[in-house]
């Protein structure tokens, strides 16, 4: 299935890439797919799934668009 | 007494008379400084009801004991005065030379009062002052004040100006200072515009007193590094404040097109990445090492200063999605000395307008052109452009239609760039914001997206709202220095009283500052009591807007939802619980005693009730 990825913020540096298609497997969670784009585990992040927060075991659908920020306290 | 000088500098424009005052150990601990010290001196010194434009009102240049002496990111200086956009109290900060100078002189307090018979400039050179004619850059926009100035006392000098529209008085002209740095956006510059004052410049060199100068000159010089060195690791000035445009974005928060729609496919064009990369300088406070100010030449080839709220409300929320034009409107809001926020949101309120059929006039969504030549209007209160100068809420009353529940202000100051159709908890922020529609008391909506179910209306989002008012609006505007090495990056809180009880020698907690913040928060409630008698809960409410089902997405993560007024009012009945505020929204009497505010109520009581 085919997963639309965004990377908003200084993530876009660290990953390589601001938004692409990626296919992934079916059943892939949003855990997975952080690890497969190389987000470290440990990087204070927020990550929605067509706007709406999910969390990291959830399972993505084919279509799905996920955005992983990091965590903007300001402004 | 270390830390604070204990010395207040007034200046009376329409006598000419200098004093120097000194305040004692006892104001200083009660009200630490920066907004602390400006509300108490406007309580006691303004009798309610006179015109935030007359000679009576006082303009407060404030500092705290932090400021100015190196440390992450003590540059801030807050201006204070009774607002001619809201009839309240008001005040806001800026990163500026002054800061530091203002102390160097020997004052963490400027007062400035009465009416200068000419254009005038106040200049603190030490224990010199002088009020000087200013005659020559009077009409003149702050780009050019600034070098003016410049040229008279080197680029070193700390300056506060205003531009044509202080002069002009629009009701939310700011103070500007260094390259785009801007503050008081309740039309703090039209108060200074009113006394005929176009800027004050300091120039100091005597030492800021301190408990422990030698620890604290080695420990903040290693916390600069460190922060710097965070800012660094974790990316964030790349992007800077407009990191979070992609975000907004994402999750339908995004101000489009006068708040009317939550996001925009052309967002990309003006987000963070796009700013990065046309990037040609960046600058920002001082003492600062992860410098916010993202600067890019504008539609016309001058150098913008750019962040967030200014792209937010200048771009997506006018349906301008060129970057550059985006960047022009932004340096005309620069020199003008108009608020680039309730710029964006008036003029969005206009074309709105003019859609409904609820106003005549020439200005379209998308027409950056025609949005220049409205500031310029505004800025000379020509035509459309005298009304546009006084905001949206005034602009909706000369309307009628029923249209000022969609001009998207509170209190009167147009909201910050977070489009709260349906976000609980920062709608609640924007509603208790203590000065109006501003987002820098209680940024709460990251944590409420991630954090919390969107649609709850909690006592968990009340509190969370409170204790960012704690931090936000009270530590760090009464230090003062900048919330963003805590806020961006993580850098500790328990950093600020380390950094406050080796300058003064006190031994505070952070406990000891918000109960500090309570009593400010309070008395700035009384303030507005005072002015108006007769608020009640309903002067916390957001736009009415936001509780129309009509006005609900159509599409998107929010599609069909949108703010249910019965709940807002549980939730804003939450906030005054914890706040142990009465129904109307006011302090009660049992918290006033807690806070020791008992003089100040009795004050209040003469013109509103308390409980």
């Amino acid at each position: 299935m085919t997963v639309r990825v965004k990377l908003i913020g200084p993530l876009m540096y660290e990953t390589g890439f601001s938004e692409k298609d990626l296919d992934v497997p079916a059943a892939t969670t949003v855990e997975a797919l952080l690890d497969l784009i190389a987000v470290p585990r440990q990087r204070p992040k927020i990550v929605t799934r067509n706007g709406r927060a999910v969390a990291p075991e959830e399972h993505l659908s084919d279509g799905d668009k996920i955005a992983v920020s990091p965590i903007y306290s300001g402004g | 007494m270390y830390g604070w000088t204990g010395n207040i500098l007034r200046i009376n424009l329409t006598t000419g008379a200098v004093k120097k005052e000194t305040y004692t150990e006892e104001f200083a601990r009660t009200w630490v400084g920066g907004r602390g010290f400006a509300v108490k001196i406007l309580y006691d010194e303004l009798k309610p009801g006179i015109d935030p434009l007359g000679p009576d009102n006082k303009f407060i240049v404030a500092v705290g004991p932090i400021a100015g002496i190196p440390a992450p990111n003590t540059g801030k200086t807050v201006v204070a005065a009774k607002s001619p956009l809201t009839g309240g109290y008001a005040d806001g900060n800026l990163g500026t030379r002054i800061t530091e100078h203002l102390r160097r002189c020997g004052y963490d307090v400027l007062i400035v009062e009465g009416r200068a018979a000419v254009p005038s400039y106040i200049a603190l050179e030490n224990d010199a002052v002088s009020i000087l004619p200013a005659g020559e850059i009077w009409g003149q926009g702050t780009y050019a004040t600034h070098d003016w100035i410049y040229k008279k006392y080197g680029r070193a000098a700390g300056v506060l100006s205003i531009g044509q529209a202080g002069e002009t008085l629009s009701l939310f002209a700011v103070v500007r200072s260094l390259e785009g740095r801007a503050g008081g956006r309740p039309g703090m510059g039209a108060v200074m515009g009113s006394k005929n004052l176009k800027a004050i410049v300091a120039k100091g060199n005597k030492p800021i007193p301190q408990a422990d100068p030698q620890g604290m000159k080695a420990l903040g010089a290693s916390d600069l590094k460190k922060v710097g060195e965070m800012d660094k690791k974790s990316g964030w000035s790349k992007q800077s404040t407009n990191g979070v445009l992609a975000w907004c974005n994402e999750v339908a928060a995004l101000p489009v097109r006068n708040m009317r729609r939550t996001h925009h496919p052309d967002a990309w064009k003006v987000d963070g990445e796009r700013l990065n990369n046309a990037r040609v300088a960046t600058y920002g406070c001082p003492n600062c090492t992860m410098r916010c100010g993202i600067t890019i030449h504008d539609h016309e080839g001058h150098e913008s200063e750019l962040d967030y709220e200014n792209i937010g409300m200048l771009g997506p929320n006018l349906e301008i999605f060129d970057l550059d034009q985006v960047a022009s409107l932004n340096y005309m809001c620069d020199d003008y000395g108009f608020d680039t926020i309730s710029a964006g949101g008036t003029l969005a309120f206009y074309a709105d307008a003019i859609d409904r059929g609820h106003t005549t006039g020439t200005f379209a969504f998308g027409d950056a052109e025609r949005a220049k030549e409205l500031l310029r209007m505004a800025s000379r209160r020509e035509g459309v452009g005298n009304l546009i100068a006084q905001g949206s809420l005034r602009m909706a009353r000369a309307f009628g239609h029923d249209s000022e529940k969609y001009a998207m202000q509170a209190k009167g100051l147009e909201l910050a760039a977070y489009n709260c159709k349906f976000c609980p908890g920062m709608a609640l922020a924007f509603g208790t914001a203590p000065i109006g529609g501003t987002h820098k008391e209680s940024w709460v909506i990251t944590y409420e997206l991630n954090q919390t179910a969107r649609d709850s209306y909690g006592p968990e989002k009340s509190a969370k709202v409170i204790e960012l008012q704690r931090i936000r609006g009270g530590l760090f505007e009464m230090l003062t220095a900048c919330r963003f090495p805590w806020v961006e990056i993580g850098w500790g809180l328990e950093n600020y009283p380390i950094y406050f009880n080796k300058i003064t020698g006190l031994n505070w907690t952070l406990d000891d500052f918000w109960k500090t913040s309570d009593r400010v928060y309070a008395l700035i409630k009384l303030f507005w009591l005072r002015e108006m008698p007769d608020i009640d809960r309903r002067f916390d409410y957001p736009p009415g807007i936001w509780f129309e089902p009509s006005n609900a997405d159509t599409e998107g993560p929010i599609a069909g939802k949108f703010l249910e007024r019965d709940k807002y009012d549980g939730l804003l009945q939450h906030f005054y619980d914890q706040r142990q505020w009465d129904r109307r929204g006011i302090p009660t009497r049992r918290l006033i005693q807690t806070l020791g505010l008992e003089a100040e109520a009795a004050d209040a009581e003469k013109y509103g009730r308390l409980e």
